[in-house]
């Protein structure tokens, strides 16, 4: 196994995965994230970014190939060990607002800090400051019932800035929202992680979120793909030969 | 055959939930034969057989519980999205529902069926033939509409809780009255607000901690306060007191329920505007449970059963062994080696159950808000907002096992004396109660599990350990027991006095 760059603080080399039932999800794909970098992952839905970042987080182990953080290979760690290194250094932002239903806004922003040993007190200011930054500061003691989605989404992003993670992996952050939330969600989301040296790795379909990245890293049916040829767009295929002209 | 299809490839562990549902059901339809082989048996004493027949309510009633508990956590049985495309819809499961509980219910009815027949000697060649011929009135031939009617009791009444209580319902909220255009003139303001409500304890707190924005709260609280103000100058000043502080509040209310009501809708979001609940939002996290509010009732029922088992002791000794002594008669016994003079004592006993299956969900919210009071760690958070959350779903069936348990330790171990002897199909009863409510709590126990999956999943994803979530899971469960294993003891206690000699 040879070391990773130094400037790279994820790096994955022919990272193979296979999900349960047998579908292909990912067939060599390698890459490197720089430090402090925002990386986009792009490409259709079905690609395998989901699965792309569930390996690089250490979420599932890979099953062939390796991962390396920070000159740690991740591929050969047991699952408590990735569970530590992921409370610890990653942080998560689901496609769907997943808050915690009987927490209210700032405790679920704490919850993170607290699950790491933050004391109580720090961990709200800190969630404070995070929701504060993120245009929700007014809503700290609301439920997420009450939010509405693009808010509630803030907050999940401030729960995931909270705890200053080396990594965050955001799976389409963007994916519900309409255009408008669309846009300003990913501009706090990418100003935050900027300001505070975060890196970011995106998982995207969509060009305009791919073009607020550093860099962009596009997948196509679990495979890097530099250059895509597709064909181009025909006529509506098909139409000619099923009409029933008569 | 759908039902059948759906019910062979489940898992292991609902086909064990299941197995269960059988089991109770046989248990239950076996009682109702013995006590219909008891009716066959000693035609003479019609009263103690309607009496032993009426005890059967009491399995009955358990079993169904269990099978309602057990049919909503099957997850074979429930509303998928993509199968309401292919018209399975949420009726159409509920149909499945109810099928798959006969059939458990009916299997277990069957199974009783051969040991009756077996323990009367029908079948010559297992064994245990005959073994019990003479309780169950061999001599005889069974009458067979009869027992098809018991036997068909258990899985008739089954199937038709569970489709009543998984019915489709609309989740439109009906629409509220609510009257605009001058103050009064509908009479709606009045019909909301009676005399005195407005002034009373706590109901300004109620409306600025309900669903509406905290902004609608600080716009209701000034106003709320000068209104006070103003009523309790106006009460004793005016010349009609019931108009002037009916009219006060409703000028009061109007700019204060104006925003919040505005607020509120602003909050839910469009989804509630147009009258549909979560349905319409998948994404949406549910809106928390209202406090179970049957504490107080719970506890008054559960003071009067007790009471009245305290009194009927009394009774029973000051009157001596005139009426104690109808026990050794020929006259009937109720099954227990109870006496007839300890009617009142069942009904104690009723009282005391329905109070703690009232009291259930509000102890239960009662033990999750003390598990996250005065600045709680994430462990604490977790496990007693989880708690506070999940009250309705398991505090029912922890108050009814409380009850059974209670009533259970009392019959067992304090009243020594006339309850000592349990007979066999006592002794059954009392197994299939205990069984079935048990089974419930920990059906109830898999559901909020069930329920609470997603939530699960995205703190894993986050990165809470999984010791952290089991941890909570355990302190949970710890502060249950720490609050119902005493109070099962003091109600054991209490309802053993009339039973002690």
């Amino acid at each position: 196994m040879v070391a990773p760059p130094d400037n790279d603080v994820l790096w994955a080399r022919a990272l193979h995965f296979t999900h349960n039932d047998g579908s292909p999800a990912l067939s060599g794909v390698s890459l490197g994230v720089r430090q402090g970098e925002i990386l986009a992952v792009g490409g259709p839905s079905g690609s395998g970014k989901t699965t792309l970042l569930r390996c690089l987080s250490g979420l599932v182990p890979a099953q062939r190939g390796e991962v390396w953080f920070n000159s740690t290979p991740v591929h050969t760690m047991g699952p408590l060990a990735r569970e530590r290194m992921r409370r610890d250094r990653f942080g998560w932002i689901d496609p769907v607002p997943a808050l915690v239903p009987e927490l209210n806004v700032w405790e679920n922003t704490a919850l993170p800090l607290m699950l790491r040993g933050t004391s109580r007190r720090r961990a709200r200011t800190a969630a404070q400051e995070w929701l504060e930054r993120l245009d929700v500061g007014e809503l700290t003691r609301r439920r997420p019932h009450q939010l509405r989605q693009a808010e509630r989404q803030r907050v999940c992003i401030a729960r995931a800035l909270a705890p200053a993670p080396t990594v965050l992996f955001a799976d389409e952050p963007t994916a519900p929202l309409h255009r408008a939330d669309r846009a300003h969600v990913l501009r706090t989301l990418t100003t935050a992680a900027r300001s505070h040296g975060i890196t970011v790795v995106l998982a995207t379909h969509d060009a305009e979120t791919a073009a607020l990245a550093d860099r962009t890293v596009p997948l196509l049916d679990g495979r890097c793909v530099r250059t895509v040829h597709l064909p181009p767009v025909q006529d509506t295929e098909g139409r000619a030969a099923c009409s029933l002209s008569v | 055959m759908l039902a059948l299809r759906l019910s062979r490839v489940a898992h292991p562990a609902v086909q064990l939930r299941r197995l269960a549902v059988a089991a109770a059901s046989a248990g239950t339809g076996f009682l109702l034969l013995c006590t219909f082989g008891y009716a066959l048996g000693e035609p003479e004493h019609s009263g103690a057989a309607v009496l032993r027949l009426s005890w059967c309510a009491v399995p009955l009633a358990a079993t169904v519980y269990l099978a309602l508990a057990v049919a909503r956590t099957d997850p074979g049985t429930r509303p998928r999205p993509g199968l309401s495309a292919l018209g399975l819809g949420p009726g159409r499961m509920m149909a499945v529902s109810a099928a798959t509980t006969a059939l458990a219910c009916s299997l277990g009815s069957l199974g009783a069926l051969l040991l009756f027949v077996q323990l009367r000697g029908g079948l010559r060649a297992l064994p245990l033939d005959g073994g019990a011929a003479r309780v169950l009135a061999a001599g005889r031939p069974l009458p067979v509409p009869a027992t098809l009617t018991l036997l068909v009791l258990v899985p008739v009444v089954a199937s038709v809780a569970v489709a009543l209580s998984l019915r489709p319902r609309d989740p439109r909220r009906p629409a509220a009255g609510r009257g605009y255009g001058r103050f009064g003139a509908y009479g709606t303001a009045g019909a909301r607000e009676t005399f005195g409500a407005y002034g009373r304890f706590g109901a300004r707190l109620r409306s600025g901690t309900g669903p509406q924005a905290p902004a609608a709260a600080e716009g209701a609280r000034p106003a709320s306060g000068a209104a006070g103000g103003r009523t309790a100058v106006a009460v004793p000043a005016g010349p009609a007191p019931g108009t002037a502080t009916v009219s006060g509040p409703a000028d009061a209310l109007a700019p204060a329920d104006g925003p919040a009501d505005t607020d509120r809708e602003d909050a839910d979001g469009p989804a509630d505007a147009e009258g549909l609940g979560s349905e319409a939002d998948p994404h949406r996290p549910p809106a928390p449970r209202k406090p179970p509010a049957g504490l107080p009732w719970g506890v008054a029922v559960l003071a009067a059963g007790l009471a009245v088992e305290a009194y009927t002791s009394r009774a029973v000794t000051l009157s001596g062994p005139a009426l104690s002594g109808t026990r050794t008669g020929s006259g009937p016994a109720l099954p227990g080696g109870l006496d007839v003079g300890s009617v009142p004592v069942l009904v104690g006993w009723l009282l005391t159950t329905f109070g703690l299956a009232l009291a259930g969900p509000g102890l239960t919210h009662l033990c999750g808000r003390l598990l996250q009071a005065v600045r709680p760690g994430p462990l604490r958070l977790l496990a007693g907002r989880a708690l506070m959350e999940e009250a309705g779903r398991i505090g029912r069936p922890l108050g009814v096992v409380c009850a059974v348990l209670s009533g259970t330790f009392a019959l067992l171990v304090l009243g020594r004396g006339p309850a000592s002897a349990l007979g066999p199909l006592t002794a059954l009863g009392t197994l299939v109660v205990l069984g079935c409510t048990v089974g419930t709590l920990l059906t109830a126990a898999v559901e909020a599990r069930q329920d609470r999956s997603a939530t699960t999943a995205a703190l894993v994803r986050i990165g809470a350990p999984g010791t952290t979530l089991r941890t909570a899971a355990g302190l949970r469960a710890a502060a249950l027991l720490v609050l119902f294993g005493p109070l099962t003891l003091v109600v054991a206690y209490l309802s053993a006095l009339p039973l002690a000699p």
